[in-house]
């Protein structure tokens, strides 16, 4: 080490503007775990149907989500779908969608997973109860797969919270975006970074154990 | 809207630079990450307190926080504590491979965990030194294990690669978004780089979801 000298006091003044990014990384985050976390389970439903007009177009857009960074998904929203579809809304909106976007196709494949392990004793009797094909898919299999996927479904809400960070790069005033700011009007990068970084930390991992402990013991219930 | 693919042409030669930058970057974070990783998780498996306690620490840190501030750190923050100045690619490799130990050793402690108690006793009943058991008993089987974990954490790494862009290192992305701008077509070059990042990482992912299966239906036998 050296004979840095910590300065926090920026920091402690400019904690205000941080905690204002936090509420906007906040609310990136819990729109695409509201919408992902069900839409998630309709994507798996289309890409395991049996219907090619319906599996192949929605395998293709797992795949590229899941096969490219997601910076290039958030550049890509913010550049090219307002040029494509005509539109202009805020930064916030297209960082919104396309990490949406991002956790549903994540999601799905966690779901696709769990959707197979539903017995398939379950399908017979919905089949016997003559339930139609929308009230199993709603009332049967997805209460279940969602109890199997949310191991899968709280590490990916966990790191989409993270990869909210990304927004930043296209603007959006989130945390992170905040932080930068501190940091270039401080010259206290040391401080302010750390202090970000602290900020993700403390809501990162309080999440995960408690995910962990939960999954350790629905493990020991069901064993 | 009049699309003009002339311009990917054009700069294809400049992206598959930065392609190679991209490639060139993830490789060595990965080989790092492996080594280190496999080193980390043995920390946090012994039985020294302190190692563990300062092995996890490390891990959880990385784990709970996002790349890009990783990345932000090493660039601004490392500098300063060091008094040297060490550049964007080192600081970014440094922080890559770091974020790579990190994700490494929780597979290969999940693998670490996965070895049953007996092996451990028979080790002992053969008298085995202990050096013999880490490499010979314990390494070979834990590789196997982690493999398919090992491999898909390193295609997300490949893909993380792209933040580097934000350090002002000319990766495939940078080079995407420096060309965008200049030509104002955004849409052809972001959807190429796009494309490309897919390219490699497709397959990838097919070779990994490959290996998973074969790796399975070994270990069951």
């Amino acid at each position: 080490m050296s004979d840095y000298h910590f300065d926090f006091f920026y920091v402690v003044h400019g904690f205000a503007r941080l905690m204002q990014g936090l509420v906007i990384s906040l609310e990136l985050t819990a729109t695409a775990i509201g919408i992902g976390t069900f839409s998630g389970f309709i994507l798996a439903l289309a890409t395991s149907s049996p219907n090619r007009l319906l599996s192949v177009p929605t395998r293709l857009f797992v795949e590229t989500f899941r096969c490219t960074p997601a910076l290039i998904q958030i550049v890509w929203f913010f550049y090219c779908f307002p040029m494509l579809a005509n539109v202009f809304w805020s930064p916030f909106t297209m960082g919104a969608i396309a990490l949406t976007l991002n956790l549903t196709a994540f999601n799905s494949e966690a779901y696709r997973a769990a959707i197979q392990s539903v017995p398939s004793a379950h399908r017979d009797a919905s089949v016997a109860l003559g339930l139609s094909k929308w009230t199993q898919a709603l009332h049967v299999v997805f209460p279940q797969a969602l109890r199997f996927a949310s191991p899968v479904l709280v590490s990916n809400a966990i790191g989409l919270f993270q990869q909210s960070s990304l927004v930043a790069v296209v603007s959006v005033e989130d945390l992170m975006y905040q932080g930068k700011i501190l940091a270039v009007e401080t010259y206290r990068p040391i401080e302010a970074f750390t202090t970000v970084a602290v900020i993700y930390f403390a809501l990162s991992f309080p999440i995960s154990q408690l995910a962990a402990r939960v999954e350790r013991h629905y493990a020991r219930l069901l064993a | 809207m009049n699309l003009s693919p002339s311009i990917i042409i054009e700069y294809l030669p400049a992206l598959m630079r930065g392609l190679r930058m991209t490639l060139l970057l993830s490789a060595i974070c990965i080989t790092t990450g492996l080594v280190l990783g496999f080193v980390v998780s043995l920390m946090r498996s012994g039985t020294s307190k302190i190692l563990y306690a300062c092995s996890t620490v490390f891990v959880e840190f990385f784990r709970g926080t996002p790349v890009l501030i990783q990345l932000f750190w090493m660039f601004f923050c490392l500098p300063v504590i060091l008094h040297i100045d060490i550049g964007a690619f080192l600081s970014a490799t440094i922080a890559l491979s770091l974020y790579m130990t990190a994700q490494a050793s929780e597979a290969f402690r999940a693998a670490l965990l996965s070895i049953g108690s007996e092996q451990k006793d028979a080790v002992m009943a053969l008298g085995l030194p202990r050096s013999t058991t880490l490499l010979h008993v314990i390494l070979p089987q834990a590789l196997i294990r982690a493999i398919p974990n090992l491999l898909s954490i390193s295609v997300s790494l490949f893909k993380e690669s792209a933040l580097v862009s934000t350090l002002g290192m000319t990766d495939l992305m940078f080079e995407g978004e420096t060309i965008s701008s200049a030509t104002a077509r955004p849409l052809e070059v972001l959807t190429t780089v796009g494309a490309i990042y897919f390219a490699v990482g497709f397959p990838l992912t097919q070779i990994v979801a490959l290996v998973e299966k074969r790796i399975l239906r070994r270990i069951a036998l």
